[in-house]
């Protein structure tokens, strides 16, 4: 692993935690008062800006500090979480993840513009922190030191409390001369005594010692040189060393990226140097005095009771253990792939299928019967690895989801709407690739809802209903088919108003008669807009269009219900996987056709008796159904005859169904998916093309589009009659 | 003022060595051979602020003459350094109990002992 892969690693890690940090961040809004928010919050600052120094990443770590430091206060209870200060870490959060994403393109971070964007950002954290924390004094630290020492404590002082032991004098050892040698490593800053044991003078013995006292030194030497000063005394004195508040971060450092497999807190801190052995074993010790079960202090406690440790590094290392622990158990279940590598065996499974499917022909055509048995093994085994690698790409729609959080609150903001978003569906698995690509047009579907479709609040209690609006987004599986919704219970789509627009804009002659879903698909027609203000939100040039245009290169679609005064639903249909699919292969005349498997339900013969009955119309009847079918051979204009025996492949899709007629019903076919050049693009019908076992090419059919034209086809005919009989 | 120790030991070669380092710091140095010229040391006229004694020496040992220092008005609460082996965990203890708190390890560092003697007796 070499340095540039290393960085790879911490941007994604970065990007994870700011996704983390985000969610906090919201969540602290509802429900402020909760530490452990805060706490997995600094944790996720701190992780960022202690990787961040170990690439060089100096802006990163002093930007990322400022936040940490805000937050530490916070979590430490110095400060009052307000509406203000969540306001101020989101957008610090989102300036960190600018640094991270010019890290990511360029390598290096920040340029000037971020950089003054940063400064001001950073000032502001400052001041929000005041003259709170000045200096940052343990808030454990003991008063008398500043009192009685008169010295100046800052940040960058080690505070000994010594109780020198009853037999020292007699042990030949003087208090004085320790602390003579103590002034060998280090400034002695503050220096106060006290003592609390000492007795009346009558029952005072002259050879006992009753002296404590605090010093504070000024030092660079470390925790263990201290302790080692104190040496002789070990057993005749309390002693403890409580490390300053400049070394902290330091500490904190040591103890993230600790890598040792300890897993007990007490070896993290030892590790990472903020306690020694010796005092760990004295607190495991006073541990194991203060008895078993409920009594049971933790280890942590006791060494912050003791002022041993500052409880900020316990509480580091209690996250380290945590994460020690959770990453082993990880550790087995989860690997870090990188998507191209996915993305290359897909397409490897891919030719595979096909390079198969012509082994298969190749078998069937020898007419040798253990060939056939073993290639049709082979693609049994196609089958299962090409499920399985799909399923690899699966990834729950979920965390896209999540990101409308932060959407919902700043754009409801911004409106001055209290809008609350609802989510269902998080788990819904799909193809990452749409899971990518569906993001923006989903942003934008809901900054309409909100915009448009929930009305502010004065207007939604005049019409009974409750002050804050929902935006609700769910997903689920439908025949091989991903349904999103993106739902608002505002005031709906106004049909007179679309109508009148769509006239004025001549996207609809005046006379047309049209039906509610078609009105409403309007608002999808390029330069369609119906807000009568157009707010800075909606004005942004992305238009309903585009939204449609995007969902469509997904091979997908998009419709809309929706009921004026109560609300407007927008569904979104998208296909599972954009790489293979399972298809059932069809023919007409020379064409070869795959629809997709999920969407057929039965397969008829289109008998003589059938089409007679229907007296020239293209219609069947199902079982007492009416069924609209189309006849593709028409459809794409095949020269030639109809075959002798007709098939019917009935589809369904969106709750409707049609019939399509084909000469041959070939069966299931595993279909790679291959884009359509742009030359077909614009062909109706198809919605893209894949390679037979034969080395044919195939095309496949897009059924929502020829249900939606055979559907429209019939009905406009069955008008057409009905005005003709009048 | 400097400050004197006796340095106690059978061995002329370590006695020697210590003395050479702890005069280099300033230090007085008075030295003895066992327990016996120690105390015999200890009577005469000079003052001294600190012992550093072996475990292990004829005529009286170290421990020995722990417990009989601690009984010296004078040098009661002297602080005596002892010297042990690594090996010499319950002659260790039984020094300890009588009143010996600051070991030092052999084989050591001139510098070593130094910086136990400045910690009981800064020069």
């Amino acid at each position: 692993m070499n340095l540039d892969q290393a960085l790879q690693t911490y941007i994604e890690e970065s990007r994870a935690l700011l996704a983390d940090m985000e969610a906090h961040l919201l969540r602290l809004e509802r429900e402020p008062a909760e530490p452990d928010t805060l706490n997995a919050l600094f944790r996720a600052a701190h992780t960022i800006k202690g990787s961040a120094g170990l690439f060089g990443l100096d802006p990163i770590v002093s930007f990322t500090h400022g936040v940490e430091n805000l937050l530490d206060c916070l979590r430490a209870g110095e400060m009052l979480l307000s509406g203000e200060i969540v306001e101020l870490l989101l957008r610090a959060r989102d300036h960190m993840s600018l640094l991270i994403a010019t890290v990511a393109e360029a390598g290096e971070a920040a340029g000037a513009d971020l950089r003054a964007q940063g400064d001001a950002l950073e000032r502001a954290l400052r001041e929000t922190l005041g003259g709170d924390v000045a200096g940052g004094v343990p808030a454990q630290a003991p008063d008398p030191v500043i009192a009685s020492g008169g010295g100046q404590i800052d940040g960058d002082v080690w505070q000994i409390s010594l109780a020198f032991g009853g037999e020292v004098l007699r042990n030949g050892l003087d208090p004085i001369s320790f602390i003579r040698h103590l002034a060998t490593i280090g400034e002695i800053v503050a220096f106060s005594t006290h003592c609390p044991d000492m007795p009346p003078l009558a029952e005072m013995d002259p050879e006992s010692c009753y002296l404590a006292c605090e010093i504070g030194l000024k030092t660079g030497a470390d925790k263990r040189a201290i302790e080692d000063v104190f040496d002789f005394m070990r057993d005749d004195c309390e002693l403890h060393i409580m490390p300053p508040a400049s070394l902290l971060p330091a500490s904190l450092e040591r103890i993230t990226h600790a890598r040792g497999p300890e897993d007990r807190v007490g070896d993290i801190l030892v590790e990472a140097e903020v306690v020694t052995a010796r005092e760990v074993d004295a607190a495991l010790a006073r541990q194991e005095a203060a008895g078993a079960g409920e009594a049971r202090p933790a280890l942590g406690e006791v060494l912050i009771h003791q002022g041993d440790a500052p409880k900020a590094a316990v509480d580091a290392a209690l996250a380290k253990q945590r994460e020690i622990r959770e990453h082993k158990v990880a550790e087995a279940r989860f690997i870090r792939v990188h998507a191209d590598k996915l993305d290359a065996l897909i397409n490897l499974v891919g030719e595979l299928v096909i390079a198969g499917a012509s082994a298969a022909l190749i078998a069937r055509r020898a007419n040798d019967a253990a060939l056939v048995e073993a290639s049709s093994v082979v693609s049994r085994l196609v089958e299962e690895i090409r499920d399985n690698a799909l399923t690899l790409r699966m990834v729950e729609i979920g965390e896209t989801f999540n990101r409308f959080h932060r959407v919902v609150r700043d754009v409801a903001r911004e409106l001055g709407k209290d809008i609350a978003l609802e989510i269902r569906g998080a788990e819904t698995e799909l193809d990452k690739t749409v899971v990518e690509k569906i993001a923006d047009p989903l942003t934008h579907l809901v900054r309409n809802a909100m915009d448009h479709g929930i009305e502010p609040a004065e207007t939604r209690i005049a019409r009974g209903k409750p002050a804050r609006g929902t935006v609700l987004l769910s997903a689920h599986h439908d025949s091989g088919s991903i349904v999103i919704e993106v739902q608002d219970d505002g005031g709906g789509l106004n049909r007179e108003r679309i109508l009148r627009k769509a006239v004025e804009r001549g996207l609809v002659a005046p006379s047309a008669t049209l039906s509610d879903p078609e009105v409403f698909n309007l608002i999808f027609e390029p330069g369609f807009s119906t807000a009568e203000q157009v707010t800075n939100l909606s004005g942004r040039g992305v238009g309903m269009d585009v939204v449609r245009r995007n969902i469509e290169a997904l091979r997908g679609s998009v419709e809309i219900a929706s009921r004026e005064g109560t609300g407007t639903t927008i569904r979104i249909r998208l296909p599972l996987t954009l790489a293979i699919i399972d298809g059932f292969l069809t023919r007409v005349g020379a064409a070869s056709f795959v629809i997709p498997l999920d969407m057929v339900l039965e397969c008829l013969e289109l008998t003589a008796q059938s089409t007679a009955a229907a007296r020239g119309r293209a219609y069947i009847d199902l079982r007492g159904e009416v069924l609209p079918f189309i006849r593709l051979r028409e459809h794409f204009q095949q020269d030639g005859d109809a075959a002798r025996r007709e098939n019917v492949v009935v589809v369904h899709c969106a709750g409707r169904k049609a019939g399509l007629v084909v000469d041959e019903l070939l069966g299931e076919h595993q279909t790679v998916i291959k884009p359509l050049g742009k030359l077909f693009q614009n062909i109706q019908g198809i919605s893209g093309s894949t390679i037979l076992g034969s080395g044919e090419v195939a095309l496949i059919l897009d059924v929502p589009s020829l249900l939606q034209r055979t559907i429209s086809q019939e009905a406009s005919a069955l008008a057409a009659l009905t005005d003709g009989a009048r | 003022m400097a400050k004197t120790v006796l340095v106690v030991d059978d061995s002329a070669s370590l006695r020697q060595v210590v003395s050479i380092a702890l005069k280099g710091a300033g230090y007085d140095v008075l030295e003895a051979s066992d327990g016996k010229d120690a105390l015999s040391k200890l009577a005469g006229q000079q003052r001294v602020h600190l012992i550093i004694s072996d475990v292990n020496m004829p005529n009286m040992d170290g421990i020995a003459l722990v417990k009989a220092v601690k009984q010296l008005a004078q040098y009661k609460f002297t602080p005596i350094i002892m010297l042990t082996t690594e090996s010499q965990e319950e002659k260790k203890r039984e020094g300890q109990a009588a009143g010996a708190k600051a070991w030092v390890v052999k084989p050591f560092q001139p510098a070593q002992m130094l910086a136990a003697v400045s910690k009981l007796l800064p020069a």
